[in-house]
């Protein structure tokens, strides 16, 4: 069932192009998106969780093992595994704002792609001088035949399609 | 030879576990490798990890996370670190054609092949170049200026690069004077600020009200996930019948000769090794095909020889790669030391024989070719949607945010924490504005550590 914690906006039926998201305040940060008091809870979360494993490893662990190196050592990977469990946290509070679309063929794109391959000079569409194997290989992905179709000049460009 | 043996199941122990967690990171699309290798490797030294372990466990990590990343860049269309962008395009090409699973498998088969070139390659060369490394260790401080240099130069930054090394320095030695007015000496917090850089200062430039409205965004996210096709029998797929003949020649060729390359950038390398190869090629779907198999190929097998020869060789982080995510092999005070005054290097270079950085990285590549690899192939897709539908970005940033919290204050105290803060607030928006990135930033700092005392010694 994935998520239905906070945050999961009312109004979005799940697979739909270009969800409006209403309810989120989307920001890009560090190459994805974010909602941004999901974001201010999830530093918050990180920081308390994390700072605090450290703190409370560090002063135990100072009273039971005798070198001190080793016990800041082990006081470390606690609050590493600190960061593991907020991370965990911060999953299962927020969700992703992210929407996965299972692509079909789609054979708009694919034309175009078809196009912009012929068009290029350096290459040819022409099976001479091409590796039985690969022949093979393109027949059973289904790409022999489009590629043929579009072949030297692609004058009868988009009359094939494979099924 | 118990010791042998001992340190042959440590190499095996710490290798499965760098695999096994870095296949599972390399899917989490846009996680650098920087960021993500370099802090966990830290831990795994400062934690006292044997030398066998330590480098069996990044060699592992590295090849693993070369082979998933290749999951979101043929899959969603985005690349999985910096190291894709160069194969995106052919990647998106076969994506529109409906068989981005063979972009895929092509990149990832060619990666296994240039693995198992590249390491004894990159271990001969240097054995050629170790005859000059107690020349090289004692010019340490101006080569370290030069390459400095030379990589910011061929950053995306060209001048603005070069020009930003000189405040950049300065930044670090005065945060150095700060720390030691209270005798507190800090290594690991300015790398580790280096390295999540971009997600501190986008942390305070979502703050600022005018820089939010620029970051804001309408939409979600959007993905769209190709369906898959499963073409070999059984669980472990061969990368010998998943290229042709032609495609595995060229891939292993092309890594042979990258091999030798340790001071140019893995991206650079994989643009020019897939024109070449391109050129030579006239079908257009075989050339697709095949130029992804080759750049993959050269990526890894750049990677490699980045790590691996001026680790053996010199024992000094001399490339993009030895400083940026390899940088905790060569430097993690208090374990790891390079100390220019007097020439010493104390690092996994000290400590392991050539042989055995070919023993143990052979261990490593044997265990990613057998962890991550199947594993991308067959479970490429699931794993794609698994990750995209449930992690949030949030939790990785939460996790991130801990890290710099609990690593700064492990080695410094509050004071480690103000210098993750600054290094990453500065270093990040360099990065953003000047295209200053931190493969730059790193040679930036161990140019404050290193050349900077030279010249001051030299003037006065």
């Amino acid at each position: 069932m994935g998520h239905r914690t906070l945050g999961t906006p009312a109004s979005s039926p799940p697979g739909s192009a270009a969800l409006p998201a209403s309810d989120y305040d989307l920001v890009e940060v560090w190459n994805d998106v974010v909602d941004t008091r999901h974001l201010l809870w999830s530093v918050i979360i990180g920081a308390v969780i994390s700072v605090g494993t450290f703190l409370i490893a560090e002063r135990i662990l100072a009273s039971v093992v005798d070198t001190p190196a080793i016990a800041k050592a082990y006081a470390m990977l606690a609050g590493v595994l600190g960061c593991i469990v907020s991370g965990v946290v911060s999953a299962l509070l927020f969700p992703p704002k992210r929407v996965v679309i299972e692509s079909t063929n789609d054979d708009a794109w694919r034309d175009q792609i078809m196009r912009d391959l012929a068009e290029n000079p350096n290459t040819t569409m022409s099976e001479r001088d091409l590796d039985p194997a690969v022949i093979r290989e393109m027949e059973e992905l289904g790409l022999r035949k489009l590629f043929a179709s579009y072949g030297d000049g692609g004058a009868n460009a988009p009359a094939q399609r494979k099924e | 030879m118990d010791g042998l043996v001992y340190d042959i199941i440590v190499a095996a122990g710490f290798g499965l576990f760098g695999a096994v967690l870095f296949s599972l990171v390399g899917l989490v699309s846009g996680t650098d490798e920087t960021a993500t290798i370099a802090p966990i490797t830290l831990l795994v030294v400062l934690l006292g990890a044997p030398p066998a372990g330590i480098f069996s466990f990044w060699m592992a990590a590295a090849v693993s996370k070369h082979m998933t990343h290749a999951v979101p860049t043929a899959l969603l269309g985005i690349p999985g670190d910096t190291m894709a962008t160069p194969l995106l395009q052919d990647a998106t090409t076969l994506r529109n054609l409906g068989v981005p699973h063979i972009a895929l498998r092509k990149m990832i088969s060619g990666a296994v092949i240039a693995a198992f070139v590249s390491l004894p390659l990159a271990v001969a060369f240097a054995l050629v170049l170790a005859p000059f490394g107690q020349t090289i260790t004692q010019a340490a401080p101006w080569l370290f200026l030069g390459a400095a240099v030379l990589i910011a130069y061929s950053s995306a930054g060209r001048f603005a690069s070069v020009a930003a090394l000189v405040p950049f320095v300065v930044i670090i030695l005065a945060l150095q004077a700060l720390t030691g007015q209270y005798n507190v000496k800090l290594g690991v917090s300015y790398f580790l600020g280096i390295a999540i850089g971009p997600l501190i200062a986008d942390l305070f430039t979502v703050l600022s009200p005018a820089e939010r409205k620029r970051m804001h965004r309408d939409n979600l996210r959007q993905f769209a996930l190709a369906p898959d096709v499963k073409s070999w029998g059984g669980y472990f797929p061969n990368p010998f019948k998943v290229l042709d003949r032609k495609q595995a020649q060229w891939t292993a060729g092309a890594a042979g000769i990258t091999s030798a390359t340790f001071v140019f950038s893995p991206v650079a390398m994989a643009v020019i090794m897939g024109e070449l190869v391109g050129s030579r090629i006239k079908h257009a779907y075989h050339r697709i095909t095949s130029v992804l198999a080759v750049r993959n190929g050269v990526t890894e097998s750049t990677y490699i020889a980045e790590a691996l020869i001026p680790l053996i060789a010199f024992g000094l982080p001399l490339s993009p790669v030895a400083a940026g995510p390899a940088a905790p092999l060569f430097n993690a005070p208090p374990r790891f030391t390079i100390d220019t005054a007097t020439g010493t290097v104390n690092n996994l270079h000290t400590m392991l024989t050539p042989l055995e950085f070919l023993g143990y990285g052979l261990i490593a590549v044997v265990l990613a070719a057998l962890v991550a690899y199947p594993f991308a192939m067959n479970y490429a897709r699931g794993a794609a949607a698994f990750v995209s539908r449930n992690i949030s970005h949030e939790a990785i940033v939460s996790t991130f945010v801990g890290l710099a919290l609990v690593i700064g204050l492990w080695e410094g105290g509050f004071l480690g924490v103000l210098v993750v803060t600054v290094m990453g607030l500065v270093g990040g928006l360099l990065y953003r504005i000047l295209n200053f990135n931190p493969g730059v930033q790193f040679m930036g700092y161990y140019t404050a550590v290193l050349t900077a005392p030279a010249l001051i010694r030299l003037f006065s």
